[in-house]
C-alpha cells in the first residue's frame, strides 16, 4: 500500500461528503472496496458487478485489459462504480493518495447521478447485486447440469449476446399479446377511415416488434425452460445497463464537474493539489478527432453553471439523457469552442464533412447525436413471422448502412436458436438487401 | 460516511472465462493452422524451434454500422484549423491496422501465439491416425523401453546423480548450521555423507517397437519445376512431422532419381537442380535395395512416399508396377504422389503414372494428386483418416 491507509481515506471521505451535502448532492451510500490492480481488471471485465454469470467474452475482456495494462498502453480507469444501493466502488491499492480523494469525489457525483437521473428510475438498484448473483447461480446450474452442459449454454449465450441490445430501449413495459390484440380491436372498432378494413386480427404478429429478446421469449415456443431463463437474464441485464449507455456524457460530465468543484474547495495539501490538477486535466482533455465524453460533459456542465446557475444544473441532471442534453445545450458557441466536426470515409480517404460554422453546426451536432449512446447501435426489429414460422428481421435503416459481414455473422448466430429460417432485410447503397 | 474495507480476495474471478477463451483461441489455431503449413519459413525447421503464428481474435459479432460515406462520425479538434473537405486520413491505413472507425467497429485483434513445431504437430495431427492395419503389425513387435523414474538412495556407481547428491549435502549443511552445530562463518570442511548419495533410478518397460523409416523418393527429372518441388517438399514436411509425432524413432532416407537413383542428403534432395529423363523404377529399386541392407521389414515400419510429376518413360511402366508390388508388400504404407499444377495439365494427357498405378491402389497403396498448394492438407488428411 502507498502512503495512506483506510483511516486516511475515511477522514477525507467525511470532508467530501459534508461539502457535497452542503451543495445538495443526494447519493446512495457508497461502499468502497480497496483492491489491487489484478482484482480491479477482474471486476472491470464484468462491468464492476460483484458477481456475474460466466462467459468466455469476459475472459477475453480481461486478457485484453491485462495485456494493455502490462504494455503500459492504458492506465486503468480511475474509478469503477456501479449503479446499486448502496453504490459499490473500487479503489485500486496502487493509486496514490491524492488520486483516491479525486476518485471518491468523482464517485459521489456518479452515485448522485444514478440516484436522481430519470433514466435510472426502473433499474432497482437496491436489489441489483442479488439479481446478478442469482442469475449467475442459475446459469452455473445449467452449466453443471449433465443434461445441458457448458457447450450448450455457451453457444446459446453467444447467440444472445449478438443481439443483447435489440430490446426495448426505454424500458417501457412490454405489452402482452392480449393487450396488443385489444389495442387493435379498439382501433378497428373506432376506424372511420376504413384503413383497417382488411386487417387480419388473427395474425401471429400484429405489429413490428422492436424488442427482439422479448419476442423470442414470447414466441419461441421451442425454447426449453433454461433457455427462456437465460433470455430473461440477458434482457434484464441490457435494461440495467442501457441507462448508463444513454447517459455516458452527462454522467461522466457530472462526476467530473463535482470532483473538480469539491476538490478545489477542500483545501488539499499542496503536495496533492498539483497532481490533482494534472490528473483532472488528463481525464477531461479532448481527444483529437474523437469525442471524449468526460471532456464534453464537463465542458457543458461548466458552461451551464456559468450561464444558467447551479440549480438549473441539478434540474438538468435529473431530466435529461445525452441525446436531449446535447440537443438542448450544445449551441453554436459550444460547438465552436470544442471545434467539433464530422467526418466520413470516402473512396479517396477520410474527409471532413462539416465544421462548426454558422451554416453547418446543426448538422455537426446532429452527426454527433447519431453517434452517442444507443444511437450508435443499429436497430433491428421483427417485422413478421411467416406462416411456415420463418423469422423475418428488418433493419430500421436511418441512412447509415450496416457492416455486412458483421450482420451476416449475427444472422447466422440467430439461425442457431431459431428452428425455421431466419431472414434479414436491410438497405445497402440505396438497394434492398437480403441475408 | 462511506464504508471502506479491504477487498476480500476471492478466487481469481475471471479464471474460468479466461480458460474458455483460451480454448476458443486454440480451436481457432487448429482451424487456421493449415494455411501456414505450406509456408516456406517453417519447413525444414527442427522440432524445438518456436514459430509465431498470428491468430485472429475471437470476435463478438453484433449489428454495427459500416465504414462508409453515409456513416458520419463526430470528433473534436481543439486549437486546430480545420475546414470542410479536408482530408484527415487515408482510410486505407485504418483498414490495414485493423482499426475500424473509431468507436464503431471493434478493431481486429491479432493474438500472436508462439508454439513449437512439436505443438504444431499436435494440433495438426491429433485427430489423424495411421491406417488401422499398421497398428496390428507393430503391436507384435516388442522391445524394451528404458525410462528414468526418480531417484533412489541405493544404486550402482555409474548412475550416481551428482546434482541430487550435492543438493542433499547443501540441505544437510544448512540444517546443521541452523541447529547451531556448525559455524556458518568459519570455513569448515563439510564432507559428503553416505546418506547424501542419490542414484538415478530406471524402469524397464516392454514397449511396442516403434521404429519407422521413411523413404522419400523424388523424381528430379527436368520436368520437375521449382513449383512442383516446393509442393513435394511441403508434403514431405508434413509427413515427416506426422510420423515423428506417432513414432519414437524415425529415420529418413532421401532418394532422388532421374533415370538412375541415388541416396542423397536432405539438402541435396530439395535443392539439387533437375535435369534428365525419368525412370520411376530406378527409385523403387533403390528403396528395395536399401531396405534389404539396412531396414528389415520385420524390425522396421517402412513408409515410402514417391513424388513425381507423372511423366515416365512408357517402356518403364511395366517394370515400375512389378517392383511396386514387391515394395508394397514390405511397406506399411506406400504412397505415390503425383504433382501436376493446373497450368501444366495439357503437357500430357492420360493422367500419367497415377493412371498406370491405379490397379495397385488399396489401403496400403495410395495415390495422391496435388494440383496446387491448397490440396496438400486435404489430401494429407484423406490418407490419414481425417474426416474430410
Amino acid at each position: 500500500m502507498s502512503n495512506w491507509n483506510l483511516d486516511d481515506l475515511s477522514e477525507w471521505d467525511d470532508k467530501i461528503c459534508n461539502l457535497a451535502e452542503k451543495y445538495g448532492l443526494d447519493w446512495h451510500k457508497i461502499n468502497y472496496e480497496v483492491c489491487d490492480y489484478y482484482e480491479m481488471i477482474g471486476h472491470m471485465s464484468y462491468h464492476g458487478v460483484p458477481s456475474h454469470y460466466n462467459h468466455w467474452s469476459y475472459g477475453k475482456s480481461f486478457e485484453r485489459t491485462h495485456q494493455l495494462y502490462n504494455a503500459g498502453v492504458e492506465g486503468l480507469p480511475y474509478e469503477l462504480i456501479i449503479n446499486s444501493d448502496p453504490s459499490i466502488a473500487y479503489l485500486m491499492k496502487e493509486n496514490p493518495f491524492y488520486l483516491q480523494i479525486l476518485i471518491m469525489a468523482h464517485c459521489v457525483g456518479h452515485s448522485d447521478f444514478f440516484k436522481n437521473n430519470r433514466a435510472f428510475k426502473n433499474t432497482r438498484p437496491d436489489i441489483i447485486v442479488s439479481r446478478f448473483r442469482n442469475a449467475k447461480k442459475r446459469i452455473q446450474g445449467y452449466i453443471e447440469n449433465p443434461n445441458i452442459g457448458i457447450d450448450y449454454v455457451e453457444t446459446f449465450l453467444d447467440a444472445l449476446h449478438t443481439v443483447r441490445f435489440q430490446t426495448e430501449r426505454n424500458n417501457i413495459r412490454r405489452l402482452s399479446k392480449k393487450e396488443i390484440e385489444q389495442k387493435y380491436v379498439n382501433i378497428i372498432n373506432n376506424d372511420k377511415t376504413e384503413k383497417y378494413k382488411n386487417f387480419d386480427i388473427d395474425k401471429d404478429l400484429l405489429e413490428p416488434d422492436y424488442d427482439l429478446l422479448g419476442f423470442l421469449i414470447e414466441h419461441g415456443t421451442h425454447f426449453k425452460d433454461w433457455q427462456i431463463d437465460i433470455l430473461n437474464i440477458v434482457r434484464d441485464e441490457s435494461h440495467y445497463f442501457m441507462p448508463q449507455i444513454k447517459t455516458k456524457i452527462m454522467n461522466e460530465g457530472w462526476a467530473c464537474f463535482w470532483h473538480y468543484k469539491l476538490l478545489n474547495e477542500l483545501n488539499l495539501p499542496q503536495s496533492c493539489h498539483i497532481p490533482f490538477l494534472k490528473s483532472h486535466n488528463q481525464v477531461v482533455r479532448p481527444h483529437l478527432g474523437k469525442i471524449n465524453p468526460y471532456h464534453l460533459g464537463f465542458f457543458l456542465f461548466k458552461k451551464l453553471e456559468k450561464d444558467l446557475g447551479i440549480d438549473e444544473c441539478f434540474f438538468i441532471r435529473e431530466i435529461h439523457e445525452d441525446e436531449s442534453f446535447i440537443r438542448c445545450y450544445l449551441d453554436l458557441d459550444a460547438c465552436r469552442d470544442l471545434n467539433l466536426f464530422t467526418y466520413s470515409t470516402k473512396k479517396t480517404g477520410i474527409t471532413i464533412d462539416d465544421v462548426s460554422d454558422e451554416e453547418s453546426w446543426i448538422s455537426v451536432r446532429d452527426g454527433l447525436i447519431k453517434n452517442i449512446g444507443l444511437n450508435s447501435i443499429p436497430r433491428v426489429f421483427v417485422s413478421d413471422i411467416s406462416t411456415s414460422g420463418d423469422l423475418i428481421l428488418e433493419h430500421d435503416h436511418d441512412g447509415r448502412d450496416l457492416e455486412l459481414d458483421y450482420a451476416e455473422e449475427v444472422v447466422r448466430k440467430i439461425q442457431t436458436i431459431w428452428p425455421k429460417d431466419v431472414k434479414f432485410f436491410t438497405i445497402i447503397e440505396e438497394e434492398p438487401w437480403e441475408i | 460516511m462511506s464504508i471502506f474495507r479491504n477487498h476480500k480476495t476471492s478466487a481469481d474471478r475471471s479464471a474460468t472465462d479466461r480458460s474458455r477463451h483460451k480454448k476458443k483461441i486454440r480451436d481457432a489455431i487448429k482451424e487456421g493452422i493449415h494455411d501456414i503449413v505450406s509456408d516456406e519459413s517453417i519447413i525444414g525447421q527442427d522440432g524445438k524451434k518456436r514459430i509465431k503464428i498470428p491468430v485472429r481474435g475471437i470476435k463478438e459479432y453484433r449489428f454495427v454500422y459500416g465504414n462508409n460515406e453515409k456513416n458520419k462520425s463526430a470528433g473534436s479538434a481543439p486549437g486546430k484549423n480545420i475546414r470542410k473537405g479536408q482530408k484527415i486520413g487515408s482510410g486505407k491505413k485504418k483498414e490495414k491496422d485493423g482499426d475500424g472507425k473509431a468507436g464503431n467497429k471493434e478493431g481486429e485483434e491479432i493474438y500472436e501465439v508462439e508454439i513449437t513445431l512439436e505443438e504444431l504437430s499436435y494440433y495438426l495431427f491429433d485427430n489423424l491416425n495411421l491406417p488401422e492395419l499398421e497398428k496390428k503389425k507393430f503391436k507384435d513387435m516388442v522391445g524394451d523401453k528404458i525410462k528414468r523414474k526418480g531417484y533412489r538412495s541405493k544404486g550402482i556407481r555409474p548412475r550416481l546423480s551428482k546434482k541430487e547428491t550435492l543438493k542433499n549435502k547443501i540441505r544437510r549443511k544448512k540444517a546443521t548450521a541452523y541447529t547451531g552445530s556448525l559455524d556458518r562463518n568459519k570455513d569448515e570442511r563439510f564432507p559428503f555423507h553416505k546418506n547424501d548419495l542419490k542414484y538415478r533410478h530406471i524402469d524397464v518397460k516392454p514397449k511396442e517397437n516403434s521404429n519407422a523409416v521413411i523413404f522419400f523418393v523424388m523424381d528430379t527429372s527436368g520436368s520437375m519445376t521449382k513449383e512442383k518441388k516446393f509442393m513435394a517438399r511441403s508434403f514431405f514436411f508434413l509427413l515427416y512431422h506426422f510420423l515423428r509425432h506417432k513414432y519414437e524413432n524415425v529415420e529418413i532416407v532421401f532418394i532422388s532419381h532421374t533415370i538412375s537413383a541415388k541416396e542423397v542428403s536432405e539438402n541435396d534432395f530439395f535443392k539439387r537442380a533437375s535435369s534428365g529423363g525419368t525412370l520411376l523404377s530406378s527409385g523403387i529399386e533403390k528403396c528395395l535395395d536399401i531396405s534389404k541392407k539396412r531396414y528389415h521389414p520385420d524390425a522396421w515400419n517402412i513408409y515410402t512416399f514417391h513424388c513425381s510429376d507423372g511423366d515416365n518413360w512408357p517402356e518403364d511402366n511395366a517394370k515400375s508396377i512389378d517392383l511396386s508390388h514387391t515394395l508394397k508388400s514390405i511397406c506399411q504404407l506406400y504412397c505415390y504422389i503425383q504433382i501436376v499444377p493446373e497450368t501444366d495439365r495439357i503437357a500430357w494427357t492420360e493422367g500419367g503414372m497415377a493412371t498406370v498405378y491405379s490397379e495397385l491402389e488399396d489401403a496400403k497403396f495410395r495415390i495422391v494428386n496435388l494440383e496446387s498448394p491448397d490440396d496438400i492438407w486435404p489430401q494429407f488428411k484423406k490418407i490419414f483418416g481425417g474426416k474430410q
